[in-house]
């Protein structure tokens, strides 16, 4: 069986090598070009980071109580105290650690983000390899129903759907889920109605495999850089989502590792007292920093696989 | 041209029903309890709640629910919102232009801002300003508005005193309520000139820099990014190519024959960016109390306004598919390759 | 080019701007400025049940027939009418069943027409009868007409005979006749006999005060009044708007009022949702008064030229409800439902030993210190500091790990101890306090046993309501804030039977019932002294409810507010005498 030429010129993987060169993988080329740009290998740097911080949670900051997402804390007291012993990166309203927040919210922001992307592109793969593969009057339905979701703001619905299931960190992934799974449809279809006209798709068919085979293993693998560069650009919207709903009282409970739930118990701390306006300034930039760093990261790697992987860029650079 | 624009207007009326189904079947998981929570505030009133309940018919299934709304949509009423306290078109009608005005100025900006920063970035690519303007764009998209947004008021008013929050000053503010005062159009900054009264202009605009400078900080980025892949995309295909090699000037290349089209997708972009901001202007709204569609929109969802989330769905949507047409109708006037199918 | 332009406009922006300086000088000195968080639900006076609304109805633009003098709750100075009745001077019946309130004349309506005896009358009838659902009526309803409400369900159930002959004019004098002798009938005339035209009220849409038409205007939604939205009292200040988008409310000077006219030429209440924003805007001068929470005041201390008044005494109570019968019923905050050191069974808490371990495990002065910033007092009881029948000196629950641990030990047979317990506290979010409250008692219950096991989850008020209502909550913060200064107002919706709280957490003391009907219906202070004495000590012994605290309010005003005052009874300040220099 003569090897099919993968006919997608967006990736080119394997690319046979031109004689009197050294062999150079395609994967070589993508790391190469990708280290070449100092944002990318910074953005890289910082999600690792991350996912380490994430990773090493338990050792970071012990868990003290039943639920390790709830976060110690000494006392009641109002107002937060700056950093010191005990609490190296001081305190929140009501005396949480504000340490202990900002290293399990990794963890938090991480299974909150993740999960979105794996609800919104579990539902993309189904409803999207069907709508676009298949085409006709499912595609028209599949479509209409993504211009419905994609016409309601986004926050907005979160909001309502949070306020109707009631507020728990289950229920938020739930709301940015529904918000965010048109896009991944919308995109995995576009890609199926790409590939499913290419000639191996083609032939494959002509042999007489089967529409669930053709879809697993040729079309699904050709499909992931696009998606691959959209979760990780969605990734920290996902985030600040997540936060912009604990701000507004509807995301995680009070006491819950999670930056943005941090950065609300701050936001009536920012003033700081009468006579200086930062007495307060930790509340607030020790979450903002972890937030705005992890979403900086994600921007910058999915910033840096578009460049990479952008089938448009190909071959100019 | 004409058969498209028409086809696309008929979207309007099903994206309305579809968003409005979306959101009375989100009701099948609330109790009547819950509903009545709308009208009862205190614990005085929780023995009131099955007669609560009755009186609004809060009991009944969900279809029913919406069978009673869309007659009375039908009738050229949206019903009434109780968060603000007044029937929904007026909430809308009243909150709109506001969002508006703050939506116009936050508009123009991203775009000088970001069309510029864009362009420079590609002409530059790679170098120090391609670098720095990437890194402050994307910052921007990285730090949630109602963090930015604080800080600015922290430093711009509390620190400083320059701008305020809200929409108006005292004064400002009463004047416009007053009878002599004509509202033409309802963005203030507009009326405000419109009626000779320079101060209140000058007024307005001063509780506009801060709302506006944290909008434009934010959905930058965004434009920022696409200008620069458009215009990169463009600086190197063949006929700029040919300009180069000509031997024209590089701002001549730039200005006259490159930015032109790499504007085209950009055009695109804007349109959405518009009814984007429209809706970003949530969290903004809120941390500066102003008095727009987006802070009544989440007040009405946190409480469970069910006549207002649906008005303000609808205007929405109507807006984003309005938004929709217009980009791609100033798409296929700018590109002549594109044929309307 | 673009960036010079620019330049310029921020210039001319700036400009303009006020600077921050010290000893600013007063701005606006005929306008006073109030930002509060929430905004009025309604400006009926017979529609209106919450604080936003009364601050703009009482005693601002719409007066009552008796009022306060200053601070002080237990006399009253005469308003609308022109004497306060007593027993010594005739005014009130020797059986208490009469009250004949003398109306003053002259007074001047804001469209420029007389109040008459007539419109006092109309407004109580109105108040009674329009008896929106969880609306204000039941105040005057309950003494006049002896009935809780006008319908049961749907039925209406009370005839406008009942009604109209409560309220009767006798030449210049309105004549109350109640059902039964109520000792508190004055202080509830006091706050909430407010007077309208009848005849302003006719001509736009309402109510015409005839017989025959009153059911048509029962039980109004929001929106179905004229006067939702437009006031026409007697008060010295006169509704100019009430932009709702805006939240603000403006109101003018009423320069035919019956007093001298008030000090300042307008007044404006807005709702500024942000504390940050309120205090900025109290800094920068541009607000004269600013709605401050207890959790922010150390950001408000030490302002410049900012006053703060503290240790203003409040009739409100925060209190832990124990709900004796839970509703099992797919409830996830009792665990397994049963006592199996998962769960607790529906009827835990009905087993008197339980309260008692748990109010003796409320640490009522970390409470306080953390929650209050030590700025409320533990009550024994709901007859709370400032009400007829308060005594300091009875018993109430202390903190003592020890008794907490022995009272467990006798619960339910002593199986609680050794089998343990799991299950989750409730409170609504948006209310530190009760947080606290609920952190405090979870932190101390746990330390006394592994095996118990207090979660806490806070939820959104619909959700919350929807949990009350269903009776499924197990231990859940809840408080109640003054109708009318009299302990009645806090007696009943705690201790009888059929009370707000007693019903919903299904407690009741037939002897408490006692006690609440003699206290309500004798007019002796001494003997109601007593009565409420012996309630207390029923609260104390039956602990149906941890009475957690009761705070005392501050307030953060410019230090150019002359002519200031308190008054618990108030939604927000009286306006009259204010002043800025």
């Amino acid at each position: 069986m003569t090897a099919v030429r993968s006919s997608t010129p967006a990736i080119s993987l394997s690319r046979t090598p031109s004689p009197g060169r050294t062999v150079e993988t395609g994967w070589h080329r993508t790391l190469r070009r990708f280290r070449r740009n100092p944002l990318s290998v910074l953005g890289a740097l910082i999600v690792a980071f991350f996912v380490v911080v994430a990773l090493l949670a338990p050792f970071l900051a012990h868990p003290t109580e039943r639920n390790p997402f709830m976060i110690p804390h000494s006392g009641y007291a109002s107002d937060p105290h700056p950093p010191g012993p005990g609490h190296p990166f001081g305190t929140t309203e009501e005396q949480f650690d504000l340490y202990y927040g900002v290293i399990w919210g990794t963890r938090t922001a991480f299974v909150v983000a993740l999960s979105v992307v794996a609800t919104a592109v579990a539902i993309a793969l189904v409803l999207g390899s069907v709508s676009g593969y298949y085409g006709g009057p499912l595609d028209e339905l599949v479509m209409r129903v993504t211009d419905i979701f994609l016409a309601f703001p986004g926050l907005i619905l979160a909001v309502v759907i949070v306020a109707v299931l009631g507020q728990s960190v289950r229920n938020a992934v739930i709301a940015i889920a529904v918000v965010e799974w048109p896009t991944y449809t919308r995109l995995l279809r576009g890609e199926f109605l790409r590939v499913r006209d290419m000639e191996y798709v083609q032939a494959a068919r002509a042999l007489g495999s089967g529409d669930l085979h053709i879809i697993a293993r040729h079309v699904i693998p050709n499909t992931i850089y696009p998606m691959l560069i959209l979760a990780s650009l969605n990734m920290g919207g996902i985030v600040i989502t997540f936060a912009a709903l604990s701000f507004l009282g509807l995301g995680a409970p009070i006491g819950y590792a999670g930056w943005g739930q941090l950065i609300s118990l701050s936001h009536n701390w920012i003033v700081g007292t009468a006579g200086d306006p930062f007495t307060f300034w930790y509340t607030l930039i020790v979450p903002g920093t972890a937030i705005f760093l992890f979403v900086l990261g994600w921007n910058l790697l999915g910033d840096a696989f578009r460049d990479v992987f952008d089938p448009r860029l190909q071959g100019s650079r | 041209m004409t058969g498209f624009i028409l086809r696309r207007l008929l979207l309007l009326p099903f994206v309305a029903l579809g968003v409005s189904v979306l959101i009375f079947s989100l009701l099948q998981f609330l109790t009547p309890a819950m509903r009545a929570s709308l009208y009862i505030h205190d614990p005085k009133q929780l023995n009131a709640l099955p007669d609560i309940i009755r009186k609004y018919h809060l009991d009944q299934p969900a279809y029913v629910q919406y069978w009673d709304w869309l007659t009375q949509v039908a009738h050229g009423d949206l019903g009434w919102s109780e968060t603000a306290r007044e029937p929904v078109a007026d909430a809308i009608r009243g909150y709109f232009p506001a969002t508006l005005e703050l939506g116009v100025y936050s508009f123009a900006c991203i775009l000088a801002l970001g069309i510029w920063l864009g362009t420079q970035s590609a002409v530059h690519k790679d170098r120090l300003l391609d670098h720095l303007s990437r890194f402050t764009s994307i910052s921007g998209a990285s730090l949630p508005t109602f963090v930015w947004g604080l800080l600015l008021l922290m430093v711009f008013y509390g620190h400083f005193g320059w701008f305020p929050p809200d929409r108006l000053s005292l004064a400002a503010g009463l004047f416009v309520r007053a009878p002599g005062f004509h509202p033409y159009t309802g963005l203030i900054t507009i009326d405000a000139l419109l009626n000779g009264q320079w101060w209140i202009f000058w007024d307005a605009l001063r509780h506009l820099v801060l709302p506006v400078a944290t909008l434009t900080y934010f959905l930058t980025a965004v434009l920022v990014r696409i200008t620069r892949s458009s215009m990169l995309e463009t600086l190197r295909t063949d006929y700029v190519r040919t300009a180069r090699a000509k031997g024209l000037a590089q701002r001549t290349v730039v200005d006259k024959h490159a930015r032109r089209n790499a504007l085209i997708p950009v055009i695109t972009l804007a349109g959405l960016l518009f009814v984007g901001l429209l809706s970003g202007v949530v969290i903004t709204e809120t941390v500066f109390n102003y008095p727009g569609i987006g802070r009544w929109g989440v007040n009405a969802s946190q409480q469970l306004d069910i006549p207002a989330v649906t008005g303000f769905a609808l205007i929405f949507s109507g807006l984003l598919v309005l938004g929709n047409l217009c980009a791609d109708v100033l798409y296929a006037l700018v590109d002549p390759r594109i044929r309307l199918q | 080019m673009a960036a010079w332009f620019l330049v310029g406009v921020l210039l001319v922006l700036t400009s303009g701007a006020g600077t921050r300086a010290t000893g600013q000088s007063v701005k606006n000195p005929d306008t006073f400025v109030t930002l509060r968080y929430g905004d009025p639900e309604s400006l009926d006076p017979a529609y209106q049940y919450d604080t936003a609304s009364y601050e703009v109805v009482y005693p601002n633009v719409y007066e009552t027939l008796i009022g306060y003098n200053g601070s002080v709750l237990s006399t009253y100075v005469p308003r609308l009418a022109t004497e306060v009745p007593s027993l010594a001077n005739g005014l009130i019946s020797k059986d208490g069943l009469t009250y004949t309130f003398p109306i003053r004349p002259g007074v001047k309506f804001h469209d420029g027409t007389t109040m008459t005896p007539e419109d006092v009358r109309y407004s109580t009838l109105r108040f009674m009868l329009q008896d929106r659902d969880g609306g204000p009526s039941w105040l005057l309803l309950s003494p006049l007409v002896g009935k809780e409400s006008t319908r049961d369900g749907d039925k209406i159930v009370v005839t406008y005979a009942e009604a109209a002959k409560t309220v009767t004019v006798q030449g210049n004098n309105v004549v109350f006749h109640l059902a039964h002798p109520y000792g508190a009938f004055l202080s509830i005339v006091a706050a909430w006999s407010f007077v309208m035209p009848k005849a302003w009220a006719a001509a736009h849409g309402d109510w015409d005060g005839s017989a025959g038409t009153w059911q048509k205007f029962n039980n109004p939604k929001l929106q179905d009044r004229y006067a939702f939205d437009h006031m026409n009292g007697t008060g010295p200040f006169k509704l100019v708007s009430w932009d709702r988008q805006a939240k603000e409310v403006d109101l003018a000077r009423h320069d035919a009022y019956w007093r001298a006219p008030a000090r300042l030429s307008r007044v404006v209440i807005r709702d500024v949702a942000e504390f940050t924003n309120r205090r900025l805007q109290l800094q920068q001068g541009d607000a004269d008064l600013i709605e401050v929470d207890r959790s922010d005041q150390s950001k408000v201390m030490g302002m410049t030229d900012v006053t703060i008044r503290d240790d203003l005494p409040r009739l409100l109570i925060q209190v832990l409800h124990f709900n004796f019968k839970i509703d099992p019923t797919a409830n996830p905050d009792i665990g397994s439902g049963k006592l199996d050191g998962s769960g607790i069974p529906p009827d835990f808490f009905s087993d008197v030993h339980v309260r008692k371990a748990f109010a003796y495990a409320f640490d009522y002065g970390t409470f306080i210190r953390d929650a209050y910033r030590g700025k409320a007092i533990q009550p024994s009881g709901p007859i709370i500091q400032g009400l007829l029948g308060y005594d300091p000196s009875l018993p109430k629950y202390t903190f003592d790990k020890n008794k907490a641990a022995a009272e467990f030990k006798e619960a339910w047979g002593g199986r609680v101890w050794s089998t343990g317990f799991k299950f989750t506290l409730t409170f609504n979010t948006g209310n530190t306090a009760r947080q606290i409250g609920a952190q405090v008692i979870k932190d101390a219950v746990e330390s006394l046993n592994p095996k118990f096991k207090v979660d806490i989850r806070n939820l959104q008020w619909s959700s919350f309501l929807q949990l009350t209502n269903a009776h499924k909550g197990t231990l859940y913060a809840l408080g109640w804030a003054v109708d009318y200064p009299d302990p009645d107002d806090f007696a009943q919706p705690f201790l009888s039977s059929k009370g707000d709280y007693p019903q919903r957490n299904s407690y009741n003391n037939p002897e408490a019932d006692r006690l609440i009907k003699e206290a309500a219906v004798s007019s002796d202070p001494a003997k109601r002294k007593q009565l409420y004495k012996e309630l207390t000590q029923i609260a104390y012994n039956d602990v149906p409810s941890i009475w957690a605290a009761q705070p005392t309010a501050f307030k953060v005003m410019r230090s150019w507010v002359r002519g200031w005052y308190w008054n618990t009874v108030y939604g927000g300040e009286d306006y009259y005498p204010l002043a800025k220099q």
